[in-house]
């Protein structure tokens, strides 16, 4: 596959699964342009957050391309991957429950200790409430508290995408659009965002472009609020 | 009344020398998911080593257990990544028994090497301490006072060091650190350092009361093992607290059996504590 410059990642008829089990992707593609949001959306089980693992490099491409910044890493694993600017929220367990959120920020900037410091003053001048909570550990944190911290991590080691899976699951209606308006203002700042959510077409809304994943395969693709107000994605996820 | 009293006391003490190892054995077991039984010769090793420094070196005891820690740290990760690494992928209970059969092979060695004799380190007499009825003797007291100090500095290393967090966090989940750059394999290998090396120092410390000989760390597996299970596997705090949870018991049990049944302690303690709370007293999962 040729490296398409203009795209910052590009996913290309990727087939992957867990073990020696049968493949859960089965030939998916997609891509990510610089200042993109990005939602795939899809039914339970349809393997988004399968998708994204694969991008991160916690689940290996059995085939298919994944090309972060003009640099094939299909073949890298987790480690790689972030080092080549990809920041991963998994949907659970995705703080460190027995940390403080201070320590939970520090080891997130592992990479480059050097600017741990001042990347953790401007998140906690970002969110308020991660400074309030710095000595608390991250397991007594609420839902929104635990996803805002989660995603503070994802920004420590100053990623050049950030993928988010389900980041208002659980949450609140209210805890949610915070964090929609929170994913919204680093995209402002520049930050490309790939991510995958339940909460169907208030993503779609926010997104600059939306996939719609079923059974492993790309079904429909397109702008995002075009998405949001096309009749059938509106049947398929408003209930029906 | 005082011979209670004085159970608890020397319990106290042998626990506090099991802590150290134990603690060596659950921070292996923390972030490697294994438990490492080859930390009965790394014992011995380090019981060997800071002989060797001490007897036939003439060093004082504290550089000879900082050689003893250093030697037996740099044998464990020597160990650990010619023949316990490959064996990893297959699970934990095949890396055991490997580690069993590691155990069998070390020890051997130090037995070719300085043969079967006790050996004692060169060490001052001294006379016990007596409060009333109670003793205590002066290089059990010191032997106490130098494990405290390493099970603080472990603490403070945990606690505060990017390294330590490190060791935390790929305990915890490691998929998570690796997304956030730590490489588990590189925390795994400091931590096999620490570990090992912590157990040669266990050794040292455990054999400074008495004497030393090629089966001294495998004496102690048992209760080793047993204070980890018995503060929860992988809990470093867990590991101290069943040390001296243990060696408080196997002193109280002595009072009522005969001392041949003293290992039996370890085994009770074991099975009740697997029995009735198999993630221990201070574990937080389910080993
Ligand atoms: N760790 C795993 N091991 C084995 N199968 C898994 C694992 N995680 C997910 N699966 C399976 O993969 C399929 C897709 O899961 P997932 O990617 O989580 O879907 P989605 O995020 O779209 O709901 C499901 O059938 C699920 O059972
Ligand atoms: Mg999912």
């Amino acid at each position: 596959m040729s490296a398409d410059p203009a795209q910052l990642l590009t996913v290309d008829g990727v087939t992957a699964g867990y073990g020696a089990s049968e493949e859960i992707l089965k030939g998916t593609s997609l891509r990510v342009a610089p200042g993109e949001i990005v939602s795939i959306i899809g039914p339970n089980g349809a393997g988004k957050s399968t998708l994204l693992k694969t991008i991160a490099g916690l689940v290996q491409a059995r085939k298919g391309s994944i090309v972060i910044g003009g640099t094939d890493v299909t073949t890298e694993g987790a480690l790689g991957r972030a080092r080549h600017g990809i920041g991963f929220v998994p949907q659970e367990r995705n703080v460190f429950g027995a940390m403080s959120v201070a320590d939970n920020l520090e080891i997130s900037g592992f990479q480059d200790p050097t600017q741990v410091k001042r990347r953790a003053e401007e998140l906690y001048e970002r969110y308020p409430m991660l400074a309030q909570k710095r000595g608390a550990l991250a397991r007594t944190l609420s839902g929104g508290q635990r996803q805002i911290l989660a995603m503070a991590m994802g920004l420590m080691n100053a990623p050049s995408l950030l993928l988010l899976d389900e980041p208002t699951a659980g949450l609140s209606p209210r805890a949610a659009e915070e964090l929609f308006e929170a994913i919204v203002a680093l995209n402002r700042g520049g930050l490309p965002i790939l991510m995958v959510e339940q909460h169907a077409l208030e993503a779609l809304e926010i997104s600059t472009r939306g996939y719609v994943l079923v059974a492993g395969r790309n079904s429909r693709e397109g702008p995002g609020p075009a998405l949001a107000t096309d009749p059938e994605i509106r049947r398929l996820f408003l209930g029906g | 009344m005082t011979l209670i009293l004085q159970a608890v006391i020397n319990g106290l003490m042998t626990g506090t020398l099991i802590a150290v190892p134990a603690i060596g054995f659950s921070a292996i077991f923390a972030v490697l998911r294994y438990p490492n039984f080859a930390i009965a010769s790394y014992a011995t090793i380090g019981a060997f080593a800071a002989w060797w420094a001490n007897a036939i070196l003439g060093l004082p005891v504290i550089p000879a257990i900082a050689i003893a820690f250093l030697i037996t740290g740099c044998i464990g990760v020597g160990a650990e990544e010619t023949a316990l690494k490959r064996l990893r992928g297959n699970g934990a209970l095949i890396v055991a028994i490997a580690s069993i059969a590691l155990n069998l092979v070390l020890e051997n060695i130090v037995r070719f090497i300085f043969g079967n004799d006790m050996k004692g380190y060169d060490l001052p007499l001294l006379r016990d301490i007596r409060f009333g009825d109670l003793r205590i003797g002066p290089q059990q007291l010191q032997s106490l006072a130098l494990a405290v100090v390493i099970m603080a500095v472990m603490f403070l290393f945990l606690r505060y060091t990017r390294f330590g967090k490190a060791m935390r966090a790929v305990a915890d989940n490691p998929d998570l650190a690796r997304l956030k750059g730590i490489d588990p394999a590189r925390i795994a290998i400091v931590t096999v350092f620490l570990g090992a090396g912590l157990a040669g120092v266990g050794g040292v410390l455990i054999g400074l009361d008495t004497s030393i000989d090629p089966l001294t760390g495998y004496r102690v597996l048992l209760s080793v093992f047993a204070a980890a299970v018995l503060g929860g596997l992988g809990s470093i705090p867990g590991a101290v607290v069943g040390a001296l949870a243990l060696g408080i018991a196997e002193e109280l049990a002595l009072i009522v059996v005969p001392a041949t049944y003293r290992t039996a302690v370890g085994f009770v303690a074991i099975l009740i504590m697997l029995t009735f709370r198999p993630r221990g007293i201070l574990g937080e999962r389910a080993a």
